[in-house]
């Protein structure tokens, strides 16, 4: 029978997909588009294989050590006085992340849903039912993954499908006509769209068959390269590059613009972001509950679940200070990109490098 | 306390213990030449008076060996009756005065004789007992017909008589300080689980309750999560499905007196099982286990979406079936949300006494309360008759699933979704769902995930084509993983 506490690899390739999934599919087509017109796939393509290093770096971390989880790798390599600051680094990250994400969805589903509903109900509310999820370990976070993944496939399919008939298709012309030196901004705001990745490395050592876990995390990324690249084309065949600069969220827009035939649900927006709910509900969910554990391991206590809770107000308090839309975007994500440049590159990146040159001295 | 050579102090402990109890009768015969006495103990009802005069006494009175002189064969008096003397078919011998008055409790004869210090234990139980009949809750159209009945015994011999297999196994544990109900735990040895059925057995050894009275009981103090509304074993009235359950490596636990077996583990696949599905060509089972899906999803979510519609989305559905809705529901007086909780509840209402009422009289309240009170209220404007539909597609729904408890408790949480419905719409729905599918998430039966294969476990076993769908036996060529069975093939091509 399953040993307590083990997630088996397809559940880690879910939770990477599902956690990675969130806000940022709404968004990123048009941001994409803004800056690199009809190359913006070009950004969303590098800056996911720019991930694929840092994930080889992981998973050579926990080969060096094997049968230990993060937090006693990171104490072991870098103290545990420099690991805490980093972990509160990574935390600080983490709160804005969540804020960040609690704060669009909210904005969405109060323009789409529910009209006459205060913001601060929806981000509330939200929060609270991420915290359920979060309060439990992680294989409940890998068989509940698993659970949506198959409905966020169906949703881009969906997507996929209903931008064929009605797609025009000359719209993704012209390919490499984009001024390229704009690419590294672009990788800049698209890297945002992959952040969530960092969740593998608390399922990386509770992985029930170790061998091959890099061969399904890989995989995960690709899938959700290829999501984004999808929702990317899909975005653009159906609205040309000029809408598409123009919206905010393309990939409701879409949705919205669609009859299906002998249809009985009129407003496919509505359904479309009943899906996402769930969606970001696996993404705010695991998120938080990274949160959790970091605290956990900088107050040494033995489980993550009473620091779910006080973490909520603070989050909720952030995601109420941008007056607006615009503001969430322009502020809050520069931020945020810096951020992640900071906690999800860098620090593996570090701690990876320390941990080298630990070996070789042992070596030596 | 052991059983003494003086049969007095013997009898007389017994009737200390038992005093009171009018139903113990006190048989003394006397055996043999030289008059030894001996005492025949039962209760009143319990046992087949036949068999104890016609087999036991009699031939204890008759036997001419017997009657010569018995004082050089005293000691060990007990061994040769039951050897030779007693055309009883099961004799055991038990030393314990405890284990002897236990023993009396449960429908054995006792005979003691005077000098020897082992009293002997004559198997005669019989009681009024329903015999075997159809079960009542999952019929089937074409496959056996036999159901379990009350009594223990005659159910563990239903499962036997379908695996003549020595690995086949049936260990009996007693539950229950004062009603020391019989609980037998039915496994395949070499396919079952070890850890599965530690857990078992350690669940059920656990418990200190004073009394069993049957399954469901039992069921609740082995669940894992007892607050949970959902049910983390399933039971069933047909032995057919506990020999196939078993052969799949789960555990099925008999209680006495209860025509229900319990099988563990359970898993979401498992509650949208049927028997049915067994005995008919995949196709068509594959179909009805979709159905079921479906109507999973209806019972809970019908009534949410309804509220959730009319009275946050009516963008949602086409202009023309909107401006329907809205004009059905022009003269209703309540908002939706009201007018739901009101059919739904009185749904409730008619369910409960429909239930309770059988034959005739139920036929009777299912056409004034569903015809009549559905009818008038319409017509009364206090609902309007897409309500009516609504209420109508959730009960039916909830009947075709055919895991009664599963079924009871997806009911219950619709009132939930109808909750949230009334406050945040559609996304009050996706909250209870998100919310739903993480309880379903962290719920576990017997260490086995509650939403394999959905959430994993099996999944890329294929666990799905025997869940979601149900693939020709051909194509199940191994047993389930979600029990880790030992033995994993189940069928091969020759």
């Amino acid at each position: 029978m399953q040993k307590k506490n083990t997630i088996s690899n397809n559940q880690i390739k879910n939770l990477l997909i599902t956690t990675i999934i969130g806000v940022g599919i709404l968004s990123l087509p048009s941001n994409m588009a803004t800056i690199l017109d009809n190359d913006g796939w070009a950004a969303i393509l590098a800056s996911g294989l720019l991930i694929v290093p840092f994930i080889l770096m992981i998973d050579r971390l926990f080969k060096m050590y094997p049968n230990k989880d993060i937090f006693e790798i990171g104490e072991e390599v870098l103290g545990r006085v420099l690991f805490t600051v980093l972990l509160i680094v990574l935390l600080l990250y983490t709160i804005i992340t969540l804020a960040y994400g609690s704060r669009i969805f909210g904005e969405v589903i109060k323009g789409y849903l529910l009209d006459r509903t205060p913001i601060k109900v929806i981000i509330i509310t939200m929060l609270l039912a991420a915290a359920y999820i979060s309060r439990t370990e992680i294989e409940v976070l890998g068989r509940m993954a698993t659970m949506v993944y198959p409905i966020l496939i169906i949703l881009i399919v969906f997507i996929a499908m209903i931008s064929i008939p009605k797609g025009d298709y000359t719209n993704i012309l012209p390919v490499f006509n984009a001024d390229f030196r704009l690419l590294p901004k672009g990788i800049l705001i698209s890297i945002f769209s992959y952040a969530g990745y960092e969740i593998i490395v608390l399922a990386y050592s509770a992985s029930d068959s170790k061998g091959d876990t890099l061969k399904y995390v890989l995989r995960g990324l690709f899938i959700v390269i290829g999501i984004y690249l999808i929702t990317f084309f899909s975005t653009l065949s159906q609205l040309g590059i000029n809408q598409l600069k123009r919206r905010i969220w393309p990939t409701i827009a879409i949705a919205n613009e669609v009859d299906l035939p002998g249809y009985f649900i009129e407003n496919l927006d509505g359904i479309v972001l009943a899906l996402w709910v769930l969606i970001v509900y696996t993404t705010i969910g695991p998120i938080l509950y990274t949160g959790g554990k970091t605290l956990s391991y900088i107050f040494n206590t033995r489980s993550h679940d009473m620091f779910i809770l006080p973490l909520i107000p603070l989050i909720y308090i952030l995601s109420i200070i941008p007056d607006n839309i615009i503001s969430v975007y322009e502020n809050m994500g520069t931020i945020l990109g810096y951020m992640v440049i900071a906690s999800n590159i860098a620090i593996p990146f570090l701690i990876f490098v320390v941990a080298l040159i630990r070996k070789r001295r042992s070596k030596a | 306390m052991l059983v003494s050579k003086n049969l007095q102090e013997n009898t007389q402990i017994i009737k200390d213990t038992l005093r009171d109890c009018d139903d113990v009768v006190y048989r003394n015969i006397e055996i043999g030449k030289d008059k030894t006495r001996a005492s025949i103990i039962f209760i009143d009802g319990l046992v087949d008076k036949i068999v104890i005069s016609e087999f036991a006494i009699e031939s204890l009175l008759n036997t001419e060996d017997l009657k010569s002189n018995l004082g050089n064969i005293k000691a060990n008096i007990a061994e040769k009756a039951s050897l030779q003397h007693l055309a009883i078919h099961d004799v055991k011998e038990e030393e314990d005065l405890n284990k002897v008055i236990d023993f009396i409790l449960a429908g054995e004869t006792i005979l003691l004789i005077d000098g020897s210090n082992k009293a002997l234990i004559l198997s005669t139980r019989a009681w009024p007992a329903r015999g075997v009949e159809e079960p009542q809750t999952e019929t089937v159209v074409k496959g056996p017909r036999d159901g379990f009945t009350e009594t223990i015994r005659f159910n563990t011999a239903l499962v036997r008589r379908r695996i003549r297999d020595p690995k086949l196994k049936i260990k009996t544990l007693k539950v229950g300080r004062r009603s020391k109900t019989d609980v037998a735990i039915m496994y395949i040895e070499d396919i079952v689980n070890e850890k599965l059925l530690k857990e078992v057995f350690k669940r059920i050894e656990s418990i200190d309750i004073d009394a069993v009275g049957e399954s469901t009981t039992l069921e609740f103090l082995i669940e894992g999560n007892y607050l949970s509304p959902f049910p983390q074993t399933e039971s069933t009235e047909r032995p057919d499905a506990v020999a196939a359950s078993i052969l799949e490596g789960r555990v099925a636990i008999l209680v006495d007196n209860t025509p229900f077996a319990i099988l563990v583990p359970t898993t979401i696949g498992t509650l949208f099982q049927s028997t049915e599905d067994y005995y008919t060509k995949w196709p068509m089972a594959s179909i009805t286990r979709g159905v079921r899906y479906v109507a999973a999803f209806l019972t809970v979510l019908s009534p949410a979406l309804y509220i959730a519609v009319t009275s946050f989305h009516p963008g949602l559905i086409p202009s023309v079936l909107a401006f329907y809705v809205a004009a059905s529901r022009v003269n209703v007086p309540f908002p939706a949300v009201v007018e739901s909780f009101l059919m739904e509840l009185t749904i409730e209402l008619l369910r409960e006494s429909g239930t309770r009422m059988a034959g005739p009289i139920g036929t009777t309240i299912g056409i004034v309360g569903g015809i009549i009170i559905g009818q008038a209220a319409v017509e009364a404007g206090i609902v309007s008759p897409l309500k009516i539909i609504i209420v109508a597609v959730t009960t039916i729904s909830f009947f075709a699933i055919s895991n009664y408890e599963w079924a009871l408790s997806l009911r219950v949480i619709r009132f939930i979704f109808m909750f949230l419905a009334a406050i945040f719409g559609l996304y009050g729905v996706m909250l209870g769902i998100v919310i739903l599918m993480t309880h379903f998430a962290k719920l576990e039966s017997f260490g086995i995930p509650f939403a394999s294969p959905y959430s994993g476990l099996g999944l890329k076993d294929g666990d799905l084509k025997d869940t979601l769908v149900k693939a020709p036996p051909q194509k199940l060529q191994y047993r389930p993983k979600f029990t880790f069975p030992k033995d994993k093939r189940r069928y091969r091509r020759r």
